[in-house]
């Protein structure tokens, strides 16, 4: 047609739809008015850092590190990408079938389907009424909110804290107890020191400095692991490392590390290093012990004086009770560390002052509780816990432990239960018999077998019949083992809900997903430099949150609002309100020793400094005085022996640290014939967990072929044909991944690893997003928890058992998918 | 020639408004309107849209329940509401610098540069970058009546027309549905046709 005919029917046909949505509209006069006035630097802090921030036109443009921070990491060029990336949820979404069937629909389309925005009404309503139907119809068993993470840094926007609070207002639920960082070790530590350990301050780091001779790092990684911090980050524990790499340097302090793979720290220090076989490190405790005792280098004053039950433990050591003497002949069969190293080892553990420093991964596998128990066993035969860089530490690598605390009263935070007095609306406490208390690790287990009677530290923990779970500000689809196992439990779940800032795996599998904002996206106060204490930082808001997102406290007032309980739940203070209060208490409570200005004038400085604190010696106390000072333990000493544990009579965790065979293990152990080698799934050196895999331009810094990388052994990549740069497929029974190779003299042979956190991606055989929500898929982006195993430690613990897993891997031959953990949920593609 | 801008102007509208939120039973009904029909019978009536207005219909008409306009919901928010350059990114800034995976980047600040120096604004109930392409279709409608030829011109090659058939492909790819693939090739289809009229007529 003639462009002027069709131009004239176009008049004469056109019309308004009056319905149709306007995006437009005349700039306000206050916004005309408002002067473009040159934005300052605003302070905030998170698990990254502590960072100040400038913004341009209403959008983050600067990002520089807090001026307090002498050892910013390269994180802090994620810190936009936080807040910018494209995985931002940014609408209440309901997925569709659950929309039209409620808790009767297709579960098994869960993973992988398709959503509706709706608005926030819409979405806590929804939430409200399934929580209705299931407290109604199953009773508090049926509902499970105690999931916890590493949320967002924030006092007063705590996600965890304000999802309790408010659906503990609704009714009663499934909790958890112990966590996946330190579970076992969480669990057995107070048995046999008193406390867990592995939250405590230890022994300054300048003391160690001064008087330690040698340092043992056992497992541990703290220069990889220092870059995040629970509280705002300062990493005030970098400027010992660099001390302690002088000190090495100069032949001044031996530092040894235990690992299968050369650390970060190992390499940052170029320090000595023992390789030993994944899993075997107990093996080598025991015969360092064995060599200690038969050749009377043991402190028997100090055992006798300190703690209990050594010579219930001495018939295991020398083979009385299993006729396996412990020596270094039969450690160097299990662990490959020569005698001789063994026997050197030993003598130099003595032969001066010896600081022992676990790190965290060693009881993430099968049997964790004894690694810890048997060093803690080792640490006292050497005899010198409590003396200023001796003895042993579980948690020098976390949070600036080990840089004294100022002392200063940290703030308080929002509430996590209700106040005295109030009571859900569902105020049943009736669990029909299951457990209101689960171990944190064994919730799929219970999902797939509710009713079921496990041991748990000493009680029975009977599985409840999960119906309904809450996921808010934690990622179990990072977290937890075996995904294709939790494919199979969310099938049996009814209403999954998910509040987060960013579309994680966890997101894909709800049927509600609230939009919270991020930490940069609201105001709140928290501490920096961790442990240390060194301050109070004001966490100013950067820019209004993105979308329709909501601030925690705003999410949950609104819930609130409709259960009837706003004021309640609010204590009827706003958000500014309760900051100035939180705020407040901390300057009353620090009154005398550190003054703190009026809040607005702390808002203003953006920090308040407490200072320095005083170098400090754990264990210190009781080594004085034991009676006056004893620890924890039902003996008030260490308890070489656990009477406690040995009572359980558990198969799995005995009266005494022991040797135990893995379900699986490499180099020799059981499943390693079919496959041969192991993965090794530790915290990145990029992220915090899953915590800025999604931050786009980052990510793109380490990512190998689009895809997290998995490190190699060069001669076991050779002989499989891969080169640097290979997409490699990685798989055991359990399931499949695909990573990109980096080949690298770190890792043995035998050994691979893949950080922990990245993003899961499941695909279909024909790489499409849909054929993802299959058991089986194959991962797209290489998540480690694809392949590990879903067990519990022992009988004690029952924690997180994601070390003891076996693979082989392979160059991919076929149609290489596109990656598909960041685009959010995934509709049906043609 | 005032009323074929302001008949451009509601045209850039409709669209802009297709692609800022959902399809209401409101907005199907209005547009399965005799006046709605009409409009559309007569875009029709040209070779370059009559395929899109055919899907466009076919899809209009199957909306019967509350579902199917759920269902529909899910295509939109699937394609335009989550993710980022894996879904159909609705935002200029994807496509004319991918290596930029950001949100509110710099052609954000650029459009929002244009929109107050216009002494215009988003919406409050629309808060999205306003490199959305719903935000660059309704600026367009606004030129329409508000500015020249040339002025038109120059902003239609610089935020619009470098992008919306990479964005029209990408849709194309994505949606199973059907309804927004043919509503993007009509936007793109629309913008091109409109371009030349705009260069004939300078």
């Amino acid at each position: 047609m003639k462009r002027r005919d069709f131009l004239k029917g176009m008049i004469a046909t056109s019309f308004t739809a009056i319905s149709a949505a306007s995006v437009l509209t005349p700039l306000s006069v206050l916004a005309k008015m408002g002067a473009k006035k040159q934005d300052d630097w605003l302070t905030t802090g998170t698990h990254f850092g502590a960072f100040k921030i400038k913004r341009k036109n209403g959008v983050i443009d600067q990002v520089k590190p807090f001026d307090l921070d002498k050892y910013p990491t390269d994180m802090i060029n994620g810190i936009k990408g936080l807040v910018y990336n494209p995985s931002r949820v940014r609408y209440p979404m309901v997925r569709l079938d659950f929309l039209l069937k409620g808790h009767q629909s297709d579960t098994s389309q869960r993973g992988d389907f398709r959503f509706v925005r709706v608005t926030w009404d819409q979405a806590l309503n929804l939430f409200k009424n399934s929580l209705d139907e299931v407290q109604t119809k199953y009773g508090p068993s049926g509902l499970h909110a105690g999931q916890t993470g590493w949320r967002a840094t924030g006092q007063l926007h705590s996600s965890t804290s304000h999802m309790q609070r408010a659906v503990g207002m609704h009714g009663n639920f499934v909790k958890k107890i112990g966590d996946y960082s330190t579970g076992a070790g969480q669990t057995i530590l107070p048995y046999i020191l008193g406390s867990t350990e592995v939250y405590a301050q230890g022994t300054s780091w300048s003391l160690i400095l001064d008087n330690a001779k040698t340092i043992i790092l056992w497992a541990n990684d703290p220069y990889k692991n220092l870059q995040v911090g629970w509280n705002a980050e300062t990493h005030e524990s970098f400027e010992y490392l660099a001390q302690l790499k002088e000190k090495v340097q100069q032949g001044k302090i031996r530092v040894i590390s235990i690992d299968p793979v050369a650390s970060k720290t190992q390499n940052y220090l170029d320090c000595e290093k023992i390789y030993i076989n994944p899993q075997t490190d107990v093996a080598l405790m025991l015969a360092i012990a064995h060599e200690l005792y038969t050749n009377d280098l043991h402190d028997k004053a100090f055992i006798e004086g300190y703690s209990l039950g050594f010579d219930r433990f001495v018939p295991y050591l020398t083979g009385e009770t299993d006729g396996i003497e412990k020596t270094a002949q039969w450690a160097e069969k299990i662990t490959a560390v020569p005698v001789d190293v063994i026997k050197a080892l030993a003598k130099t553990m003595v032969a001066g002052r010896t600081q022992m420093l676990m790190g965290w991964c060693i009881q993430r596998q099968q049997h964790g509780e004894q690694p810890y128990w048997m060093a803690a066993v080792l640490a006292t035969m050497v005899g010198q816990i409590g003396l200023p860089g001796g003895g042993i530490s579980y948690g020098h690598h976390y949070s600036s432990i080990g840089v004294p605390s100022s002392g200063a009263a940290a703030p308080g935070a929002f509430p996590r239960n209700l106040d005295e007095g109030q009571k859900p609306i569902f105020d049943s406490e009736d669990f029909k018999g299951a457990s209101s208390t689960i171990p944190v690790a064994r919730w799929i287990d219970a999902i797939l077998e509710p009713g079921k009677v496990i041991d748990a530290n000493g009680a029975k923990i009977t599985y409840p019949e999960i119906k309904m779970m809450i996921f808010s500000g934690n990622n179990p689809w990072n977290h937890h083992q075996d995904r294709n196992r939790m494919k199979k439990a969310f099938q049996k779940l009814e209403c999954v809900v998910t509040i987060d800032m960013n579309w994680t795996a966890t997101c894909r599998f709800s049927d509600i997903v609230l939009p919270a904002c991020t930490t940069l996206e609201r105001n709140d106060i928290d501490i920096y430099g961790s442990y240390a204490n060194r301050g109070l930082l004001a966490m100013q808001k950067m820019v209004e949150p993105l979308f329709d997102s909501l601030s925690d406290f705003e999410i949950f007032t609104r819930f609130a609002r409709i259960l009837g309980k706003e004021k309640e739940y609010t204590r009827g203070m706003t958000e500014l309100e309760w900051l100035k209060t939180l705020y407040d208490d901390c300057r009353s409570a620090n009154s005398e020793k550190f003054p703190m200005p009026e809040f607005e004038q702390f808002w203003r400085d953006g920090y308040v400094h407490f200072g320095e604190g005083e170098p400090w010696t754990r264990h210190a106390d009781f080594r004085a005085d034991p009676e006056i000072n004893p620890l924890g333990t039902p003996s008030g000493m260490i308890e070489i022996f656990s009477r406690k544990i040995d009572r359980y009579q558990y198969d799995d965790c005995k009266g005494h640290p022991a040797w135990m065979e893995k379900t699986e293990r490499s180099h020799g152990g059981p499943g390693s014939d079919k496959y041969p080698v192991w993965l090794q799934s530790c915290h990145p050196d990029k992220r915090l967990h899953s915590q800025m895999c999604e931050s786009e331009t980052f990510r793109k810094t380490y990512t190998v072929s689009d895809r997290e990388p998995v490190y190699l052994n060069p001669s076991d990549a050779k002989r499989r044909g891969i080169k640097d740069g290979d997409i490699v497929r990685v798989y055991n029974d359990r399931g499949q991944l695909l990573a990109g190779a980096v080949l690298s003299d770190n890792y043995p042979k035998g050994v691979i690893r893949i950080e922990e956190g990245a993003w899961y991606g499941p695909v279909g055989e024909d790489g499409s997003k849909a054929g993802g929500a299959k058991i089986g898929a194959i991962c797209s982006y290489g998540d480690p928890n694809t392949l590990t195993l879903d067990i519990g430690t022992s009988k004690l613990a029952q924690a997180c058992s994601a070390y003891t897993c076996l693979v082989d891997f392979e160059k991919y031959r076929g149609a290489i998918p596109k990656v598909s953990s960041f685009s959010g949920p995934i509709e049906v593609s043609i | 020639m005032t009323t074929i801008n302001t008949a451009r102007a509601q045209f850039y509208r409709l669209l802009s408004s297709l692609f800022a939120k959902e399809v209401d039973s409101a907005l199907t009904a209005e547009l399965l309107s005799e006046k709605g029909q009409g409009f559309l019978q007569h875009l029709a009536s040209e070779a370059a849209f009559a395929q899109a207005i055919e899907q466009i219909n076919a899809q209009l008409n199957a909306l019967k329940t509350e579902q199917d306009i759920l269902v529909l919901s899910a295509d939109f928010c699937g394609l335009f509401l989550v993710g980022g350059k894996h879904s159909a990114s609705p935002y200029a800034g994807h496509y004319m610098e991918p290596e930029q995976s950001v949100l509110f980047g710099r052609y954000h600040q650029k459009m929002q540069q244009v929109l107050s120096s216009n002494e215009l604004a988003l919406h409050a109930n629309f808060p999205e970058p306003a490199d959305h392409i719903a935000v660059i279709l309704a600026y367009t409608a606004h030129l329409c009546t508000q500015a020249d030829t040339q002025e038109q011109l120059s902003f239609i090659n610089d935020f619009l027309s470098s992008w919306i058939n990479d964005f029209s492909a990408q849709v194309s790819s994505h949606d199973a549905g059907g309804f927004y693939r043919a509503v993007a090739a009509l936007s793109a289809a629309w913008v091109r046709y409109d371009l030349e009229c705009l260069s004939e007529a300078s």
